[in-house]
């Protein structure tokens, strides 16, 4: 315990504990055909400091999950350096490993799947203890003892066996086992989304207590933006690889400066019911992230996209239809052909855009679209009729892309307090994306 | 128990030290047990270190080991031939000689048979009271997963027929001399160097002669008069359970022994199929890609080849080397069942061995920086030495009936070593005449061992699969409900 009540004293900000510097986590997944790996985590520059809770969110499959792994080093990064307190932990290797892994640990989402229920919680707890040999048996046990008390068990859970405990307790016996060898750095996995809202509450006040006490840096990541703007001190919002924005969470939850950041938190029920706040709905779901958009990440489902100069005085519904358009085609390029269609195309039958007509009518049949838009289209649809999609696709971008589609974005520094941001939008010649959302999703329409 | 919450973990000795009553009375119910078949138990051993010391090159001290066997014969034991003995011979007026208690031989037999199964099924209470009693007294968990899946073995109706029918066999092999009404050695291997008594009426006096001669007066060669059925006596007085075989052998102790045989190679082969199958399953869910492709790879090209025909193939070609010769041939065909069954357990274990290793447990135990093959000893294999257990006893069933089947075609162990399947095939040409027993009892028997062993496996998968039955939840959860706040 000496060890724990030293700890106390030096809670402090302001100095980097972790420091991530365009780290990427690829994996080849799916067996021998797939080609492409999978970009989980695709350059990921951010730093945690000592004492910090850094929230990380984004919907599921974003690569959050592989993130926080990648940290403790459950996963080797493809590229990229993990400094913790001045050491690239992804070039340790054997005992040094070992050895650092005190340092670093993780609790999962799943209390059901996170302990093996053929231990005892003591055994479990134990365990890492064991593994470091960790002063004499009798010490550890005790420390077991300890750690129970702590997470907010008792002593004679020892003897017992998951199978006896409810979710939130198991938990508690995943959070001490974290716990065990009093490490500096803990990723929390979505720690409570598996748990009852009751006990939601619960559990995060435990970890909060936690960290007073012992001084421990947290990672939480989380896909609920409500639970991260309590516990956290700064956010990190993340969408297919990418870090969108990353800043101090009052200032992120008052002023969001990313589109993806405003869509995420329109989309969290106001407690103000009398609050006539407009959604910002997001169309679709997020690209594969084998095949991630070229130029911004986010620009296949962007509601505050740019727009080319001559474009910018559409009607929106009608943008909105040739976005969804340009979506379609590149899907459908996208998605696995199957032999036979391969030979149909071939023979000049293509199945997949025999429905050109059909397409053009479900998607611009109830809207007007002026000729010059319309001659555009037309020239796309002789590309797929003559099934060459890819020109189509290629037209299209030329005509209504922008450079959201062909460049990647810079992380803008947005505020005084070193928040970032990834989007065009923050380049002095766009419009800001508050404002863009002032006049469009929240504003007169 | 009560209670030691905040005490200091102490070792299971010293728990046994402060509450010593139930370990002791435990401990002198297996001396007891021990002490009335301790000469069988001896012999048993030196047995097997004989086994083990004839396989080695030079058979060091081998002499030796064979001395101490006989020696070990001659220490008193309960459940013996010599002490209840059941051969004899009866005199003119009726009264039997030799046996014991002068009782009929067949109730002399019965009577020990019926002694030594109440004794098997003695030891096996003495190991089910050890269990409550170690519950009870001396293991810290109230509770267990592992009480679940005992608590549902004995509700577990099919499973506990399986379980007699599987223990009848055991002790069927284990207790092979005891139980026959005759031994091998003396009317199988070597009848001509042993010699029975027997009344003979025309010059109203016994008689001795070799066992070989009486073994030709009572052949079962259906016709005539030249048959002794199952429950009967021979011309010399002498009992058969079971009848004769064709060359009138006892089919009792041919079976009895044949157990024996048939139990060792299934055994010993699905202890190495299954190591070696576990080994693997642990290795190729741990690593995955490359170490699963090569083992798919190699087990898919063993898989394809018909076991069968694997089997004479090789029994064939190795048939006149030397391999075939240790241990009458059962060492070969325990090489040949290992080697081709390892890919049936591992293609078994491979599903719940892969489902396991992604658990986050795993996850959590390679982030503390736990060794691989601690996690997979630890953390994997409790999950998949289950269905280890559930597809060694469905495979053991069909291990005997290959072995029979091969000696059926005269492969396989060589005569005249008992083997069941020799017996099914030398009465075949009588199923239809009076001797029909030699083929069918083996046979019957096959059938009864084959069901057994898969009622025992369907036992063992409902009970460890609580999903099998309704209610999954047990007391415990409840009782623990109440304390820890979450
Ligand atoms: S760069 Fe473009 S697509 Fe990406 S977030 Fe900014 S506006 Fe949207």
């Amino acid at each position: 315990m000496s060890e724990t009540i030293q700890r106390e004293t030096e809670v402090s900000s302001g100095e980097t504990l972790v420091d991530v510097e365009n780290l990427k986590t690829y994996y080849e997944d799916g067996g021998l055909l797939s080609d492409e790996p999978v970009k989980a985590v695709d350059d990921v520059t951010l730093h945690i400091e000592r004492g910090e809770t850094l929230g990380l969110v984004g919907e599921s499959g974003c690569g959050k999950t592989t993130l926080g792994r990648t940290l403790v080093q459950l996963e080797s990064a493809t590229a990229g350096t993990v400094e913790f307190d001045g050491t690239d932990v992804t070039k340790l290797s054997g005992s040094e490993l070992k050895n650092w892994r005190r340092n670093a640990q993780i609790v999962f989402q799943d209390p059901e799947s996170s302990l093996n229920d053929r231990m005892t919680v003591g055994e479990i707890i134990r365990e890492p203890l064991d593994v470091h040999d960790w002063k004499s048996p009798r010490e550890r046990r005790q420390r077991v003892r300890e750690l129970l008390e702590t997470v907010g068990l008792r002593e004679e859970h020892y003897y017992r066996y998951p199978h006896q405990f409810s979710g939130g307790q198991r938990q508690r016996v995943g959070i001490a086992r974290a716990l065990a060898l009093s490490p500096e750095f803990i990723v929390l996995d979505e720690p409570v989304s598996a748990l009852d809202v009751s006990v939601q509450a619960k559990i995060l006040n435990l970890l909060e207590e936690l960290q007073n006490e012992f001084g421990l840096t947290y990672l939480f990541i989380a896909h609920d933006l409500s639970v991260v703007r309590h516990i956290c001190d700064r956010v990190a919002v993340m969408y297919l690889g990418n870090i969108m924005e990353v800043g101090p969470a009052e200032e992120l939850f008052a002023d969001p400066a990313n589109p993806y950041t405003h869509a995420l938190l329109s989309a969290i029920p106001e407690a103000d019911p009398q609050s006539d706040k407009e959604r910002i709905t997001l169309r679709g779901t997020p690209p594969s992230p084998r095949d991630p958009p070229t130029g911004c990440p986010f620009s296949t489902r962007c509601p505050a996209k740019i727009r080319p100069e001559k474009y910018r005085d559409t009607d929106d519904e009608l943008w909105e239809r040739i976005e969804v358009f340009r979506e379609v085609l590149r899907e459908r390029d996208r998605a696995e052909r199957s032999l036979s269609e391969r030979a149909r195309a071939l023979i000049g039958m293509d199945t997949r855009f025999s429905d050109v007509d059909e397409m053009h009518e479900e998607l611009f049949g109830d809207v007007a679209v002026p000729p010059s838009i319309q001659e555009q289209l037309d020239a796309v649809e002789e590309h797929l009729r003559d099934n060459d999609e890819a020109g189509a696709i290629d037209l299209l971008r030329e005509e209504f892309g922008s450079e959201c589609d062909t460049e990647t974005p810079a992380h803008h520094e947005v505020s005084a307090a070193g928040r970032t941001s990834l989007c065009h939008r923050h380049k002095d010649e766009h419009e800001e994306p508050a404002e863009f959302f002032t006049h469009t999703v929240f504003g007169e329409q | 128990m009560s209670e030691t919450q905040s005490d200091e973990e102490v070792p299971l000795r010293d728990r046994i030290a402060a509450n010593p009553r139930p370990a002791l009375q435990w401990l002198a119910g297996a001396i007891v047990l021990l002490a009335v078949e301790f000469g069988a138990f001896i012999g048993v051993i030196i047995q097997l270190a004989l086994t083990v010391v004839r396989l080695l090159p030079s058979n060091p001290g081998a002499a030796a080991l064979a001395s101490a066997g006989e020696a070990a014969e001659s220490i008193p034991t309960l459940l013996t031939r010599g002490l209840i003995p059941n051969q004899g011979y009866q005199t003119a007026s009726g009264e039997w000689m030799g046996t014991f208690l002068g009782l009929e031989p067949a109730y002399a037999w019965l009577l020990r048979v019926v002694l030594i199964y109440a004794y098997a099924f003695v030891w096996l209470g003495w190991f089910w009271v050890g269990y409550r009693w170690f519950r009870d007294h001396y293991r810290y968990a109230d509770w267990t997963p592992r009480d679940d899946v005992v608590d549902r073995l004995r509700s577990h109706r099919w499973g506990q027929f399986g379980f007699v029918l599987v223990l009848a066999f055991f002790v069927l092999a284990l207790f092979a001399p005891a139980l026959g009404p005759t031994t091998v050695d003396a009317n199988i291997q070597s009848p001509y160097t042993h010699y029975t008594k027997y009344y003979d009426d025309e010059i109203e006096s016994v008689s001795n002669v070799t066992v070989g001669t009486a073994n030709l007066g009572s052949t079962s060669q259906g016709a005539g008069g030249e048959n002794v059925g199952p429950w009967s006596y021979d011309d010399y007085g002498r009992f058969h359970p079971f009848g004769t075989l064709t060359d009138g052998k006892d089919l009792f102790t041919f079976m009895a022994a044949g157990a024996r045989i048939s139990l060792m190679i299934g055994l010993v082969s699905l202890m190495i199929a299954g190591f070696i199958a576990t080994a693997l399953a642990m290795l190729t869910a741990y690593y995955k890609g490359l170490a699963d492709l090569a083992a798919v790879i190699t087990s898919d090209s063993i898989q394809s080849l018909p076991v069968l025909l694997v089997l004479i193939l090789a029994s064939a070609v190795f048939g006149n080397t030397w391999i075939a010769n240790l241990y009458n041939g059962a060492v070969l065909l325990i090489a040949i069942f290992s080697v081709t069954y390892w890919p049936f357990f591992w293609r078994a274990l491979r599903g719940p061995a892969l489902q396991i290793s992604e658990q986050e447990w795993i996850d959590a135990a390679k982030s503390f920086g736990q060794k691989p093959r601690v996690i997979m000893q630890k953390h994997m294999f409790p999950y998949v030495v289950g269905y280890l257990l559930i597809y060694a006893s469905l495979t053991l069933g069909g291990i005997i009936i290959a072995v029979a089947g091969l000696s059926y075609l005269g492969l396989g162990i060589t005569p005249p070593t008992p083997e069941w399947g020799r017996a099914i095939s030398a009465g075949q040409p009588y199923v239809a005449t009076a001797s029909w027993h030699i083929s069918l009892i083996p046979g019957i028997m096959i059938t009864l061992i084959v069901v057994g062993f898969n009622a025992l496996g369907d036992g063992i998968r409902d009970a460890l699969d609580p999903q099998s039955e309704g209610g999954e939840e047990t007391g415990g959860e409840a009782a623990v409900a109440g304390g820890g706040g979450a």
